[in-house]
């Protein structure tokens, strides 16, 4: 489904250059769960961005279903974005000036052949359990039912994958599991999901774990082990300085 | 649940206009008298130009013939009903009709009145002679059953009595037959009567009023002068002041030159004070725009993150700038119209100009000049921080908010 090989993003001169992501290669399959822990800094937030056309690689290639999207012009991206894409930040990212259906509905403007419509978007209000508060406006809505609500925005197009930036981070334990239930039954219907979390105790929830340190990826292989680059070399935990 | 609307673009600007009612409210406020400014300018220069053309009609002469120490005075009575007494030999009046493209000739005495039971003010008297008068008989042809016998007086339209009632100037009784349609200029504050009642009212005033009258004999105040059709009215104007030594010659070219002397004053400031608020505003609105912008610099870049394109964010953010200006342009040039029409006597008063509200398609062409301006201003003020907070970076933006 995804394809990623040597993604470097770089900021900076020649001089001083620092390397948010460095030689990342990652393969992601239809139905995954993956989940990239890293400690904040570590350049999993930019690896996500490149991943949905946000930030603009160094060097590298993201294949979405065979085509590259490095070399798309913006407005393809966007395209591809609003059909293939769906995006939970860490914090909602919700509209103020709308009301919780209508942030669920705001994608289907971007999507004219999708599926958006108002009977979707209230359906997914009632899966993610928020069909009650769906004429209110975010400022009244509490931090869990927020990210509620960004997941069911995420979701309205019914893209194929869902990439979620931390999407737990400001949640308090009760409210996190049951975001993490409500993405565990998401892919268990058959939505890949690329996660970016600090925290391993969510580790359990996906179907493969990667480990990012200062902007190196490496894949989790069990019993402290990581593979790390195209080549597979094996490192272990303490090096990965992982949260 | 109950029923929600489909949500699309126009949802979308809906929400984002009546949501943010403060910062929304101060643009509005801003195109408001942008547009109540230019509105204005438009609206009396067109009033003064309707009122001059009417009142013109309405005095039917191609020329006036005043005495020439009387020419600043015979003008003001013409335009703006400023009272005044002022008279020559009549021996003009028989000159002036026997000069070549002279058509005909109508002598006119003016006379102001005193304080009248009519009026706050003393008023225009203007003394016909029925033989010959072309600006009242016109109007007493357009109303048949209308005469104008012994004491019968037609009034100005600002005059604020009916047909029917009676009027007294220097103790003198007179009775209202008509009402003048209304010019904006010195004949809605005049009375028309005959000569020979006003010689009446002068002989009588002595015993009645409270001061006397004097209208010397076989003296007038002006001369009326129809041309000729073909002949040229400054060419005959030239021939009057030749053979009629101390006359002064006034044309409509030469009254709209001084109204628009006036005018121009006038509207050199109005313009000025827009060209000035536009300045002003262009930058100032550009500056709301831009902090907007800024303040929704994170709400843009979730739009993109979820799939908008550039094109549809500067979209959004032009609608909303036009549907400001045009709340703010139709407000200001409501205020601006209500203003004009309710104190058009005033205004007229205080900018001594002839004035009327001008007619439907005039102010319709006013109005959505004015209001396409204002669009314009919204267009050009919102323009640039538009595509500025599409040049940020989405993902940068959004993980800034978030930290």
């Amino acid at each position: 489904m995804i394809k990623i090989s040597g993604l470097t993003k770089s900021y900076g001169t020649n001089t001083s250059e620092v390397r948010a992501v460095d030689d990342a290669y990652l393969d992601v399959k239809q139905g995954e769960f993956i989940l990239i822990l890293g400690r904040s800094g570590s350049g999993k937030s930019t690896f996500l961005g490149m991943l949905a056309g946000l930030i603009r690689p160094t060097k590298g290639v993201v294949r979405f279903g065979g085509v590259d999207i490095s070399n798309l012009s913006e407005d393809k991206i966007a395209d591809l974005r609003a059909k293939k894409i769906g995006f939970v930040f860490q914090f909602s990212g919700l509209i103020p000036t709308i009301t919780a259906l209508e942030n669920v509905m705001l994608p289907t403007l971007f999507c004219r052949d999708g599926p958006g419509c108002r009977s979707r978007a209230v359906d997914l209000l009632k899966k993610v359990g928020m069909s009650d508060r769906a004429e209110a406006y975010p400022r009244t809505l509490s931090s869990g039912e927020m990210k509620r609500v960004a997941i069911a925005r995420a979701l309205i197009n019914e893209p194929p994958l869902l990439i979620a930036d931390e999407p737990t981070g400001d949640l308090d334990v009760d409210t996190e599991y049951e975001i993490m239930e409500l993405f565990r039954q998401l892919n268990r219907e058959g939505t890949t999901i690329v996660m970016v979390t600090h925290n391993p105790d969510l580790v359990p929830y996906a179907t493969r774990t990667y480990g990012m340190n200062r902007g190196k990826l490496a894949e989790h292989t069990g019993s402290g082990a990581f593979r790390t680059g195209m080549k597979g070399q094996t490192v272990h935990q303490e090096s990965m300085d992982l949260p | 649940m109950t029923p929600l609307a489909e949500f699309g673009f126009f949802r979308l600007l809906q929400r984002n206009l009546t949501n943010r009612s403060y910062r929304n409210i101060a643009a509005i406020f801003a195109y408001a008298i942008i547009a109540a400014t230019l509105f204005s300018s438009q609206f009396l220069i067109n009033g003064a130009q309707q009122s001059l053309d009417a009142g013109i009609s309405r005095m039917g002469a191609d020329i006036l013939v005043v005495p020439e120490e009387y020419a600043a005075a015979g003008q003001n009575v013409i335009l703006i009903g400023q009272p005044n007494s002022f008279f020559f030999e009549d021996l003009g009046f028989e000159k002036i009709s026997r000069i070549p493209g002279v058509a005909k000739a109508s002598p006119q005495i003016y006379i102001a009145t005193l304080f009248a039971s009519c009026c706050a003010a003393p008023v225009q008297m203007i003394a016909i002679d029925q033989e010959n008068d072309f600006t009242v008989s016109p109007w007493l042809k357009n109303n048949p059953g209308v005469t104008m016998g012994k004491d019968d007086i037609i009034i100005g339209s600002s005059i604020v009595q009916i047909v029917g009632n009676d009027l007294m100037f220097y103790g003198h009784t007179f009775h209202v037959v008509g009402v003048l349609e209304r010019t904006g200029m010195g004949i809605d504050n005049s009375v028309f009567t005959r000569f020979e009642d006003a010689y009446v009212m002068a002989d009588e005033s002595e015993l009645k009023a409270v001061k006397k009258l004097t209208i010397p004999p076989g003296m007038v105040s002006a001369v009326l002068v129809k041309v000729d059709p073909g002949a040229s009215p400054a060419e005959v104007a030239r021939e009057i002041r030749e053979q009629v030594p101390g006359t002064k010659t006034i044309t409509p070219n030469g009254l709209l030159n001084a109204v628009s002397g006036q005018i121009g004053a006038v509207t050199r400031i109005l313009y000025g004070a827009t060209v000035a608020v536009t300045i002003v505003a262009i930058p100032l609105l550009g500056f709301i725009s831009a902090m907007v912008a800024h303040e929704r610099m994170r709400e843009v870049s979730i739009l993109r993150a979820l799939g908008a394109k550039k094109a549809f964010v500067i979209r959004l953010m032009l609608a909303e700038s036009f549907t400001l200006a045009i709340f703010g342009g139709i407000i200001g040039i409501t205020a601006a119209g209500c203003f004009l029409v309710f104190f058009q006597d005033f205004i007229a008063f205080t900018l001594k100009i002839p004035f009327i509200i001008p007619s439907f398609q005039t102010v319709l062409v006013d109005g959505v000049s004015t209001l396409l301006l204002s669009i314009g201003i919204g267009g050009v003020s919102s323009l640039y921080p538009a595509i500025l907070i599409t040049r940020s970076e989405p993902y940068e933006t959004i993980r800034k908010g978030e930290s």
